[in-house]
């Protein structure tokens, strides 16, 4: 029997709605999250930041605790990674889903989100290719991306990182380090994020601080890589200098020297910028700090870590007028790496507070330093 | 009627013969299609790992390694070679196959990705296994337990963390001895008092000073501080296990599975517990 006629309008706007729904673009619902009050941050230097590491961290309680803890901390900036193969699935369909999570606890907490953005999708790089692969013909999806993510955080996140590290070859996909090809990575993002806002702010570098040896496979100088962006035209197409800067065995005050890599290793990059005349441009470090596991051979004890640590926070507020931003690597990881690498963290996997945490909290609070226990 | 024994089969009477026996064919397909499967499998996983067989073919073992971990891994200061217990270890693995290992220096961050993208043949730096990675790498069976451990004054009476009601327990504050000793603290009621050094090793001593009735650190820690296991044993099952791996890439089971035999034969001729008192000690076993 065919269908009556009463019932035929009914069935058609049925398969209307689900017509819409395929064929409109995806949308990620925003999640529905419990929010406090409005927060902010008090502390007497509001250029302390830490990197946090809410990649891999699924609850949303524990992003939100993560953030009240940076807070309570006193560091009103963060740097956390956006991976575009999450975010973009597939090509032209996006899921915000965790970064609106990430995003909106970071700004009811009262911070500031400096959002890297990298981690190449499958669809977007040849197979067998590493996640950090990204040849030339890549490029304009990733600029894509990068225009998609800026409108849809227009208003809630200020400040993106273009890639990182792209001096060594891991973090360039395997493929011998390119300061042409990444200025040109760089100069396509810029122009689609500030297509999509013009407020935007574009931090490009992003290098690792390394004395790798000419010619060498795995990397190339930072100092070098940076002079040869300049010279493939990459000063119009960022506007803050991303910047790595580990401290490893030696204090925040160790003289920058170009055959050493500690903390102040920044200003020989700043120099740089002002010898290609963009000394009026600002520095991001964007990752830093020191590590106090026992064994490492790269590490300090923990209480020159915290001693470390406070002076480089301070250096940033006193010293370098032209630091935005003092990064310390990494707040906390989700897991234990079950390396030297837990040793970086400020906070455990259970939220329990190291002594450099509780000693950067008392010294945002303007109060004497110490060492317990 | 076709089929009949005193006929001769005809295409026609063969497909009539199996249209009535379809279970019979339906047994044949599936295991016809076992033996395929069985096939292509043995030939993934044997003559298809590229990367065993280039070891093989041209001798050479490529490793990465991270050599700023001692006493796994550092250089030497004299020849600037890397020395160490996993130097030793992949060395005594190529002698097992009849090759040379070529220790290739990379920063710890890369090992994964440099493993993954076959820019070595495998990693071995003090490599916990990495369970977010399993799909680009795989990881040997453990060679070391680098796990937080309870350890004790050889004396004691203590035998596990149930004895400590009323104790004093020392841990390297902020470490995972220091996590996992609050937890034992909170499971107590609080009956359990936490002395908290700046170090490990300061930790340990406070043990050996009277301070602490107990110690919770690191397996490897505890090897330096008591090298010859003089002073303190350790009692109960880890409280956090940290097994150390070699990894491979996830598309080399027979190089994964060469590395396990070798490991096997090694812990079985007793190098491997030879390797462990070089470096570590009696309590490094």
């Amino acid at each position: 029997m065919k269908g009556s006629s009463t019932g035929t309008p009914a069935r058609s706007l049925l398969a209307l709605a689900l017509l819409a729904a395929l064929i409109l673009p995806a949308r990620s619902l925003r999640p529905w999250v419990e929010y406090g009050p409005q927060q902010r941050v008090d502390t007497i230097n509001p250029k302390m930041c830490v990197h946090t590491r809410l990649t891999d961290e699924v609850e949303p309680w524990k992003i939100q605790r993560s953030f009240e803890m940076v807070r309570e901390m006193g560091a009103p900036w963060v740097v956390e990674y956006f991976l575009w193969a999450a975010h973009e699935p597939s090509r032209g369909v996006y899921d915000w889903t965790h970064a609106d999570l990430v995003v909106d606890h970071a700004a009811n907490q009262g911070l500031e989100v400096v959002a890297r953005l990298g981690f190449v999708p499958d669809w977007a790089r040849p197979p067998k290719t590493s996640q950090l692969y990204l040849d030339a013909a890549g490029y304009s999806a990733f600029a894509e991306f990068v225009a998609a993510f800026v409108t849809h955080f227009r208003g809630r996140v200020r400040f993106i990182v273009v890639w990182n590290e792209p001096n060594l070859s891991q973090e360039w996909g395997y493929r011998q380090v390119d300061p042409v090809g990444y200025t040109e990575l760089l100069r396509q993002a810029y122009l689609a994020a500030k297509a999509a806002n013009p407020d935007i702010k574009i931090l490009g570098g992003a290098l690792a601080p390394t004395l790798a040896p000419p010619g060498s496979q795995w990397a190339l100088n930072d100092e070098e890589f940076l002079q040869r962006m300049y010279e493939a035209g990459a000063a119009p197409y960022f506007d803050i200098l991303a910047a790595h800067s580990y401290g490893w065995t030696f204090s925040a005050e160790d003289p920058p020297a170009s055959g050493s890599v500690n903390l102040r290793r920044v200003e020989l990059l700043h120099d740089i910028m002002v010898r290609n005349g963009d000394g009026s441009k600002q520095v991001m470090i964007t990752e830093g700090g020191w590590n106090d596991h026992p064994r490492w051979t790269k590490a300090v004890r923990p209480a020159q870590r915290v001693a470390n640590t406070l002076d480089a926070y301070q250096m940033a507020l006193d010293r370098w007028p032209w630091v935005t931003a003092m990064c310390v690597w990494a707040f906390r990881y989700p897991r234990p790496a079950g390396t030297y690498q837990d040793y970086f963290t400020f906070v455990d996997g259970s939220f329990r507070p190291k002594p450099i945490y509780l000693a950067a909290q008392a010294y945002a609070r303007g109060e004497a330093r110490q060492w317990l226990p | 009627m076709t089929g009949s024994p005193s006929t001769p089969w005809t295409r026609r009477s063969i497909r009539a013969f199996w249209r009535r026996h379809t279970l019979a064919s339906s047994i044949v397909l599936a295991i016809g299609v076992l033996i395929a499967l069985t096939l292509v499998a043995r030939a993934l996983t044997s003559g298809g790992d590229a990367t065993a067989r280039h070891i093989r073919q041209s001798g050479v073992w490529r490793v990465g390694m991270d050599p700023s971990f001692p006493p796994f891994e550092i250089l030497d200061a004299g020849t600037g070679k890397p020395v160490g217990l996993d130097v030793d270890l992949v060395n005594a693995i190529a002698a097992q196959w009849g090759v040379r290992a070529e220790i290739v220096g990379l920063g710890f961050d890369e090992l994964i990705d440099a493993v993954a993208a076959h820019r070595v043949d495998s990693a071995v730096s003090a490599l916990p296994v990495a369970p977010l990675r399993t799909r680009e790498v795989s990881f040997s069976s453990p060679y070391y337990e680098a796990g937080v451990v309870l350890a004790v004054p050889r004396d004691s009476s203590l035998s596990g963390t149930d004895d400590l009601g009323g104790r004093r327990v020392a841990a390297e504050w902020g470490s995972e001895g220091d996590a996992q000793a609050r937890a034992l603290q909170q499971r107590l009621g609080g009956e359990l008092t936490l002395i908290l050094r700046e170090s490990p090793g300061e930790a340990l001593a406070a043990v050996a000073a009277g301070e602490a009735d107990a110690v919770i650190v690191d397996s490897v820690s505890l090897a330096l501080y008591d090298p010859a296991g003089e002073s303190l044993r350790v009692v109960g099952a880890p409280l956090r296990s940290d097994p150390y791996v070699v990894m491979v890439p996830a598309n080399a089971p027979q190089l994964l599975k060469d590395v396990d035999v070798a490991l096997a034969a090694l812990d079985q001729d007793g190098t491997l517990a030879r390797l462990k008192s070089r470096w570590l000690g009696a309590n490094g076993r």
